[in-house]
């Protein structure tokens, strides 16, 4: 009796108790699908939190400069000293001042819309392009002139795609609008990255009456070099502090590599939860083929009687075991794919991140091995057990 | 030539509580080739333990089973299953047909274990279903059939495999007195044909069927002989007194 015969009686036998197979591989069914939604959550959360670390640049380090009471302080020459004196790990900088009085364009008012004093580097520094105009220059910054760049979003709908020349205002502060940026986002929104308004932070910092500039972005050559250009930052300051409390620097690699690694923390944490449950459908798987053997008593016996080697019937019972567990997999799996689709749409209209639940194919063999694995480990007592009935017990019973 | 079936003082015990009961008690016996011979025996007098061992579904205490000239009494299990497949046909009192499959298929069974191919099987359990008068209903569960039927699926599939012993054990106990000569009829033909075939019954006028008698009580021989000399039908309570 080969393998392939063996399987068809596999087969035939859950076959023939379709609603008893059902529930018995329902535990096995339920964890692989949890098993799958859970490793596609955690892969959708990294792969989003990846793109909004990229939209605000890996490459870069967040600079806040708390100061040390009133007495000292840095200018924004000694932090472009700073980064001139590293070339090989530093490249850009930008101060960062955000204003808040909310966007005036001719009698409307909009509060959505950021508002940030950035340096001329600030748009290489990012990636953005600029569509219309011109971007902000050195003397835009030298001077304190009062000129902007705003995002696509601004120019579509608060102007018409005619922005370029025309003026709006910050509070009382009054710029023109010098060039618009290329459109970021895919799609665009109020309050998203292309609702954005772009001024030379000296402007900015002198409306605000900001004595000196506390906030800087600083990009670092390569993504490698983060680590390096972050020690670097923070060896300059603590040289002009002398006091660690004094500032602060982030590295958004850094703080990815941390949100990452909890992330796989917490989703391997549920994964092993969700697990516990194949255990438990393994245990049914067992517990269900135990019945079986009883059951199936005489049947041994009489195949035992005919030539059946107690192999064969260890075989017969491993398989059947293996082919459920398996075939609870199988389900799992199709319905854990369609569960990822749901959870997409779910979490989208939830949260409002378009988070995609993605099922890992690590993930979806792993839980096809282990449902196999399973049903042969359980489904190994019970053929046991049936394999070792002695044949004239079983033929006598009744 | 040696005998097919040979006992050297079989023995089987059984150990229940403190008592040891003797099943077998220092059997010998021979049985030839293309003999058709009935074991009989009240309940208790070892003759399910004889058939058991004939059969190889149960291995001696002590002493020697000889089948077609191998040591079978100390084989392993495998290796008894083996020899089961090869060399025996059973038919038993409740035809133990497999209900799930038809009665190819049931035929089929010893077949599969022996390692016959496919088309091989499928041909060989149509001509054994067809040779007991069941070729029309190849495709029916054992369920639709009545008991006489049923018997003769059993017979089939334990001619299907070529055996050198065919094991009957009470194979008319579940049926009317009509269908049993039918069955004891097909028996009879079968061991025309050459089979050797071994009975086992507590019914003296079944086991008046077969040539040749040999009597079992308390597990010890007592008549072997022809079957149709006057001894051979002794009452069993007037044989045992003794």
């Amino acid at each position: 009796m080969n393998l392939l015969e063996t399987f068809k009686l596999a087969l035939r036998n859950i076959a023939a108790s379709k609603m008893r197979t059902f529930l018995t591989m329902l535990g096995i069914i339920i964890g692989v699908m949890a098993v799958i939604v859970i490793v596609g959550l955690g892969n959708g959360m990294e792969t989003y939190m990846r793109d909004s670390f990229a939209s605000l640049g890996t490459n870069s380090l967040s600079v806040v400069i708390m100061g040390r009471g009133s007495t000292r302080s840095v200018s924004v020459d000694e932090m472009y000293e700073i980064v001139d004196e590293n070339p090989d790990c530093l490249q850009y900088l930008s101060p960062s001042v955000t204003l808040s009085p909310s966007v005036h364009i001719g009698t409307k008012n909009y509060t959505a819309t950021t508002k940030t004093g950035v340096s001329e580097d600030f748009f290489a520094m990012k990636g953005y392009e600029i569509a219309q105009g011109r971007g902000l220059q050195y003397m835009d910054i030298a001077d304190r002139k009062n000129v902007c760049v705003v995002g696509n979003y601004v120019n579509q709908m608060y102007f018409a795609n005619q922005a370029v020349g025309q003026t709006l205002r910050i509070g009382s502060l009054k710029l023109t609008i010098v060039g618009v940026m290329e459109q970021q986002a895919d799609d665009m929104e109020e309050g998203g990255t292309d609702d954005c308004v772009y001024l030379p932070y000296s402007t900015a910092a002198q409306f605000a009456r900001m004595g000196s500039i506390t906030n800087y972005t600083v990009t670092v050559t390569s993504e490698e070099q983060a680590a390096e250009g972050k020690k670097v930052l923070t060896d300059a300051l603590y040289g002009i502090f002398h006091d660690e409390d004094a500032y602060l620097v982030v590295s958004m690699a850094e703080m990815l590599d941390i949100l990452t690694s909890v992330i796989g923390i917490v989703i391997t944490v549920l994964a092993i939860i969700a697990g516990i449950s194949l255990l438990v459908g393994g245990i049914g798987i067992m517990n269900i083929m135990l019945v079986s053997v009883t059951e199936r008593t005489r049947e041994i016996g009489i195949r035992k009687a005919l030539g059946a080697k107690e192999s064969v019937i260890l075989r017969q019972f491993v398989l059947e075991a293996a082919t459920t567990s398996a075939l609870g997999g199988a389900l799992g799996i199709i319905l854990g794919y369609a569960l990822c689709r749901v959870a997409t749409v779910v979490v989208s209209a939830l949260t409002d991140a378009a988070l995609t639940v993605v099922p890992a194919p690590a993930s979806v063999l792993m839980a096809v091995g282990i449902s196999v694995g399973i049903g042969i480990l359980f489904g190994y007592l019970p053929a046991k057990k049936a394999a070792r009935l002695n044949p004239i017990d079983a033929l006598r019973y009744e | 030539m040696s005998a097919l079936i040979e006992f050297r003082d079989v023995c089987k015990y059984y150990v229940m509580g403190d008592t040891t009961v003797k099943a077998a008690d220092h059997i010998n016996l021979k049985i030839e080739k293309g003999e058709f011979v009935a074991i009989v025996g009240q309940s208790g007098s070892g003759k399910s333990t004889c058939m058991n061992i004939i059969g190889c579904l149960d291995v001696p205490t002590s002493g020697e089973y000889y089948l077609d000239g191998q040591n079978v009494g100390q084989m392993h299990k495998d290796q008894l299953a083996e020899i089961r497949n090869r060399m025996l046909g059973f038919i038993f009192q409740q035809y133990n047909l497999l209900p799930k499959l038809d009665l190819l298929e049931n035929v089929e069974v010893p077949l599969m274990y022996a390692g016959v191919s496919r088309t091989e099987r499928r041909q060989r359990a149509t001509e054994a279903l067809e040779r007991v008068g069941l070729g029309d209903k190849l495709r029916h569960k054992p369920t639709e059939l009545s008991g006489g039927q049923q018997q003769r699926v059993s017979i089939a599939r334990a001619l299907v495999g070529k055996p050198f012993v065919i094991l009957a054990d009470e194979p008319t106990g579940a049926l009317d007195s009509r269908t049993g000569r039918e069955v004891l009829a097909m028996l009879q033909q079968l061991h025309k044909e050459g089979n050797t075939i071994v009975l086992i019954t507590h019914d003296n006028s079944i086991a008046a069927q077969a040539e040749r008698i040999i009597r079992l009580e308390d597990g010890r021989v007592v008549y072997d002989g022809d079957a149709h000399a006057p001894e051979a039908t002794v009452h069993p309570k007037e044989g045992g007194a003794v």
